[in-house]
């Protein structure tokens, strides 16, 4: 079975062409098409994963591309890593699918939402089984057009076209060092294949500049797609897509796939002690920078993208202080509580009209129990409170960053994960518990999309969730249709569903590596790829990671359920800087200032150069000719020979050149 | 040495798309100079095509006419490019024309034959007066071809302004060679090149002087920096099927003939011209990229997005004397990615301007809910020119920073990646038209005439098979022994 791993991606892909040529007459079926490849994909992926338990690395390529005397090859791989990776991809990508199906039910788009889904799918997979660089390169990008797509999906919202763009631009800023990287990784070592690039760093063939220099510009590419300091800033952006994107890109795979980048190409960092240091700060300062917007914000989806920014950095930082293991099996288990949070933050907007804002939730728990005792267990989950999947992972992490790092680092990541029990009970208190406050649709908070007019009409749909075209599971009478404006209600099977499925993995994903086992799937993922021994912590270390979530946890109960603690206590405290967490330290305005505005001040200045200020000249040229009675002084004929004027100087600019390269003036 | 035992058989195609220019020519005459003539263009792309069957027919293997004119394999390919691309400029001009009566269509196109006449004998010639006959033959078509829209001022202006610049560029070059013609007392390039180490060594400042007046003049045909600034004025001027055959027939046919001159002239001085080269490639990607960022109107966007690619073809030529054949394939693989993305580009602007009215950016609003298929395939031109994996673009591009790296020339390749990445910001603006904004004035669906789309049809395959089978094209390269100097 292993051999027809390649199919994979070819289910979702097949789906995405049916949706591109029929989708428009299927409509809302388009959603079982995109559904069942998605199942097909997971079912074989199972089986890869357990043939490849008990067998061997599978890898099957043929001659690509010839560069000179060079060849790159393309064809798929079946490790363990990514292996395991299938399964998580598959997976999440299934259930949002599913739970597409009933929140995107009312969009007239639906069909082309499910293709885009497809080709997301088929590309993330792509770039899972992808057995060399180059390849992976490519469904990096690829991956990255589909979120631009997904991210505007609503491009009728101005800020959805927008962050559209900003996703996808600021992603290709950490990109222009992963192709750099790539041009002199294979300048040295005449491959793009994985194992051809260890077996030239553990060689020896490439000195050890040269590894930290590509081993950090192959960084800036998991920098960029991985939303860490100092790009992160378009991730928050990219929750103006529709939740199911944000629950299954920037969540759970594509944002992952740098942290995916740095495992694939671990023996190069592993050579670089510099490369090792600069990755595991990098870690380290995202998640604690992440961790402290995520208390201040109060959309919903934007707390959730913060703490995915800062639980990103945290596998980050594992990987940096040589927790390989500790660093995919947070990447993995991080998948299924996060996208499980997104979904459920996804039911909750469903269910109160499209609203994002917490301070007109709350009260939720009773109307909505399988949304809220989900989200519950995902929050308990991404805290790291035993026996749930984050505790596992996220102790790894710390063992990691004590024992291979330092107290800087190890200190930071404690403080984060206080920080992340913190706001994820802020936001499981402000939503779900108390008095509703969300009944008066005039609420200054209401975070509608847009109301473009062009798009008003589908937006007016979207945000009538109960209209006459429900389906069955879902069919109330009239009279309750009124009346669920005022009070939101749990959501059909298909969006729930998805939550109890995400639920049990957020509880047993963690179980894969439990130390007693003998750390089962760290034994899996370490064969065949020389990544050092692996960190284990003592077990105080489990209860003080323990301790430390079970106060944030307290905190937070005490400032938003109990109300001992006022909830501006610190906001009053500290005003400045809570102005500055709320406008996210104003990196956006300095990039803005430091990078946008100079660039397009420097194009501006040379068009004017080719332009007016060629005028200038000419009107000078004009002037001091007339005089002679000569008629040079009409406009375009006069810009025409200062044309040739600044032709001829050029020449003369290149000879100088030509002349001073050849050395004749010293 | 005499030509006139040559074999002359070898100019069969070029005697045949004289011939059929002359009958397109003459059919002009007789079924008066006004009306339309879509005929008289078909013929024309019949004429073009029999042309490329022919050359495609030709011995490749070295055949030549005394030293004056090469039929290497070399010439075989950028004919057949340039015959292509003729081609599809003229299934381009099929609907502009028709939009535009008052362009005498029968001249039109036996000019754009004569143009491609022109451009064919520059890329096999190997002789300075050859070159110089081809290069003329094609720049005064291409004036007149600029001027075809006699009633609107900026065309006018344009031609004025492109016979004046281009005449002196012309004027450099001559000036150019008649120093090398000085000094050997020969015209041949491949005698040059034998003597030319020893020349360059013995009259150094005559030499690079030489070699400069050269440089700038085909600098001035390819549109690089400093010498551009030109092409923006005349590519918004021109009839847009023409600023098509502007930026990709004349241009690539200009690379052609750097290559000729450099390789077989001046390649035993290569550590003379090799920085300029690519000092030269890196500012023209630099301020190309950096001033299209501005730009709103399409034509003029294009023109800069040219100059841009024009860069980038120059690193391999900067490349060439450490890489040898692989930067001859690089430079024919990107010519041919970059012929089919910008012929594409072209023939969906020159639609969806003309339909518009005018040539700004926000003609393109809302084009994907007009005409989706036409949206989607300007998306990926405009991807490829960027150089997004699984177009053409991508492989020309990665092929030739490899190819730089290879070359030591690190430095060359990551101010082109830097700057592909930068050009995102300007081919991003078509697409945010395109998907992310609502149509204008007119919603309703555009028809795309067939011609347009058998156009937009094969450059989209072709960009896109490339893209995930480069090998096709790659493979066939690589049987070739380009000029046998390497």
């Amino acid at each position: 079975m292993i051999q027809n791993a390649w199919l994979i991606p070819v289910f979702p892909l097949i789906a995405f062409l049916i949706l591109l040529f029929i989708g428009r007459f299927l409509k809302e079926k388009s959603s079982y098409v995109g559904i069942t490849a998605l199942a097909l994909s997971f079912i074989l992926s199972v089986m890869v994963l357990f043939e490849r338990i008990g067998g061997e690395t599978y890898t099957y390529v043929i001659d690509w591309i010839t560069f000179g005397e060079l060849t790159i090859s393309m064809g798929y791989e079946v490790t363990p890593l990514n292996a395991m990776m299938l399964i998580v991809v598959t997976l999440v990508s299934l259930v949002v699918h599913i739970f597409s199906r009933e929140y995107m039910h009312d969009d007239k788009r639906i069909h082309i939402f499910f293709a885009y889904l497809g080709l997301f799918s088929f590309s993330m997979l792509g770039l899972i089984l992808a057995p060399n660089v180059l390849q992976l390169f490519i469904f990096w990008e690829l991956v990255g057009l589909m979120s631009y797509l997904l991210v505007g999906f609503w491009y009728f919202k101005p800020e959805a076209a927008a962050a559209a763009k900003k996703a996808f631009l600021t992603t290709r800023i950490g990109d222009v060092g992963l192709l750099i990287g790539l041009v002199i990784l294979f300048n040295q070592t005449g491959s793009f294949d994985y194992a051809d690039i260890y077996a030239a760093v553990e060689g020896g063939m490439i000195n050890e500049t040269l590894i930290t220099t590509i081993a950090l510009l192959i960084f800036m590419g998991a920098v960029g797609k991985s939303a860490q300091f100092p790009l992160h800033v378009w991730l928050p952006d990219a929750m103006e897509g529709p939740t199911p994107v944000s629950a299954l890109i920037h969540a759970a795979t594509m944002v992952a796939a740098g942290v995916y980048l740095v495992g694939v190409m671990y023996p190069l960092f592993l050579a670089s002690s510099t490369a090792m240091t600069v990755v595991a700060y990098t870690g380290a300062i995202t998640a604690f920078f992440a961790a402290t917007m995520a208390l201040v914000m109060t959309d919903i989806k934007r707390v959730l993208a913060y703490s995915t920014i800062s639980q990103l950095g945290f596998m980050i930082l594992a990987l940096g202080t040589a927790g390989y293991v500790a660093g995919l099996f947070h990447l993995m288990t991080h998948a299924f509580f996060k996208a499980l949070l997104f979904l459920g933050a996804g039911s909750v907007i469903y269910a109160v009209h499209h609203r994002q804002d917490i301070r007109d939730m709350g009260g939720l728990w009773g109307k909505m129990k399988i949304t809220s005792i989900t989200f519950l267990i995902g929050a308990l989950a991404i805290s790291g409170v035993f026996p749930l999947a984050g505790f596992w992972s996220k102790e790894e992490i710390l063992a990691s960053a004590l024992l291979n790092g330092d107290g800087f680092l190890f200190t930071i990541a404690l403080v984060t994960a206080f920080m992340t029990a913190f706001y994820m009970f802020r936001l499981f208190f402000k939503t779900f518990t108390g008095e509703y406050r969300g009944g008066d649709h005039d609420d200054a908070h209401a975070n509608d999309p847009g109301v473009d007019a062009y798009g008003a009409a589908d937006v007016a749909e979207a945000d009538n969730p109960r209209d006459d075209s429900m389906d069955e599971e879902t069919h109330v009478s009239p009279a309750e249709d009124h009346d669920h404006h005022d009070s939101p209600k749990e959501n059909s099977g298909f969006m729930t569903f998805p939550l109890i499925v995400l639920a049990s993995m957020a509880v047993v994903a963690g179980f894969v590596n439990l130390p007693f086992l003998g750390y089962p799937l760290e034994g899996f993922l370490t064969e065949g790829i020389n990544v050092g021994s692996q960190p284990h912590g003592e077990l105080w270390l489990a209860f003080v990671s323990l301790a430390v979530a079970g106060a944030g946890i307290a905190l937070a109960w005490a400032m938003y359920y109990k109300g001992s603690i006022s909830e501006d206590y610190f906001a009053s405290k500290a005003p400045g800087v809570h102005k500055l967490l709320i406008n996210k330290y104003y990196l956006d305005e300095v990039y803005t200032a430091v990078f946008v505005r100079p660039t397009v001040a420097i194009g501006r200045f040379f068009w004017e150069m080719d332009k007016s200020i060629v005028d200038g000249i000419v009107n000078l040229i004009g002037r001091s000719t007339s005089s002679t009675g000569r008629t040079a002084g009409r406009r375009h004929n006069g810009q025409l020979q200062t044309y040739g004027l600044v032709s001829i100087l050029g020449g003369i600019v290149v000879i100088a050149l030509a002349f001073v390269l050849r050395g004749y003036f010293g | 040495m005499t030509a006139f035992d040559a074999n002359w058989s070898l100019l069969t195609p070029e005697m045949v798309l004289a011939a059929l220019a002359l009958l397109v020519f003459t059919i002009d005459f007789m079924t008066g100079i006004h009306g339309k003539k879509p005929f008289i263009g078909k013929l024309s792309v019949l004429s073009l095509l029999v042309t490329a069957v022919l050359v495609l027919f030709m011995n490749n293997s070295g055949g030549q006419i005394a030293d004056l004119y090469l039929i290497d394999s070399f010439a075989m390919v950028f004919k057949l490019i340039i015959l292509v691309g003729v081609a599809m400029v003229i299934m381009i001009s099929l609907h502009y024309l028709d939009r535009n009566e008052e362009i005498y269509q029968g001249e039109y196109y036996s000019i754009l034959l004569f143009a491609t006449l022109g451009a064919m004998i520059m890329v096999s010639s190997a002789d300075l007066i050859t070159l110089f006959i081809g290069l003329e033959i094609l720049s005064i078509s291409s004036y007149a071809l600029v001027g075809f829209k006699k009633h609107h001022r900026h065309s006018t202006e344009a031609a004025l302004k492109y016979v004046i610049l281009g005449g002196a560029a012309s004027a450099f070059i001559l000036y150019g060679m008649s120093f090398l013609y000085g000094l050997t007392g020969s015209t041949s390039l491949l005698e040059i090149g034998q003597v030319m180490p020893t020349l360059f060594a013995d009259y150094t400042v005559i030499m690079t002087i030489s070699l400069i007046f050269m440089l700038v003049g085909f600098g001035f045909k390819i549109s690089i920096v400093p010498f551009h600034m030109w092409a923006p004025d005349v590519y918004e001027g021109a009839p847009t099927p023409v600023t098509a055959f502007l930026s990709v027939v004349s241009k690539i046919a200009g690379f052609a003939i750097v290559l000729r001159v450099f390789t077989f002239g001046f390649l035993g001085v290569h550590e003379e011209w090799v920085m300029i080269i690519a000092v030269l490639a890196a500012v023209t990607m630099v301020l190309g990229n950096i001033i299209a960022l501005t730009q709103k109107n399409t034509k003029r966007l294009m023109a800069y997005s040219g100059i841009a690619q024009a860069g980038y073809l120059l690193v391999p030529v900067a490349a060439l004397p450490f890489i040898g054949t692989f930067s001859i394939n690089m430079i024919l693989f990107y010519s041919i990615a970059y012929l089919m993305m910008t012929l594409g580009a072209f023939a969906v602007i020159s639609l969806v301007t003309e339909d518009a009215g005018t040539n700004d950016l926000s003609s393109f609003a809302g084009l994907f809910q007009r005409a989706p298929y036409l949206a989607i395939s300007m998306t990926v031109f405009l991807v490829s020119l960027a150089g997004l994996p699984l177009t053409a673009g991508f492989i020309g591009k990665a092929h030739i920073f490899f190819g730089a790296a290879a070359a030591d020339m690190l430095w060359l390749a990551i101010i082109m990646i830097v700057m592909s990445v930068v050009s995102f910001f300007y081919y991003f603006g078509f697409i945010k038209q395109m998907f992310m904004t609502a149509p204008k004035a007119n919603d309703e669906e555009l028809k795309v005439p067939t011609s347009l789309n058998a156009v937009i049809t094969v450059a989209l395959a072709v960009t896109l098979i490339l893209g995930i089978l480069p090998n096709i094209v790659l493979d066939v390269f690589n049987t070739f022994n380009w000029f046998a100097l390497f």
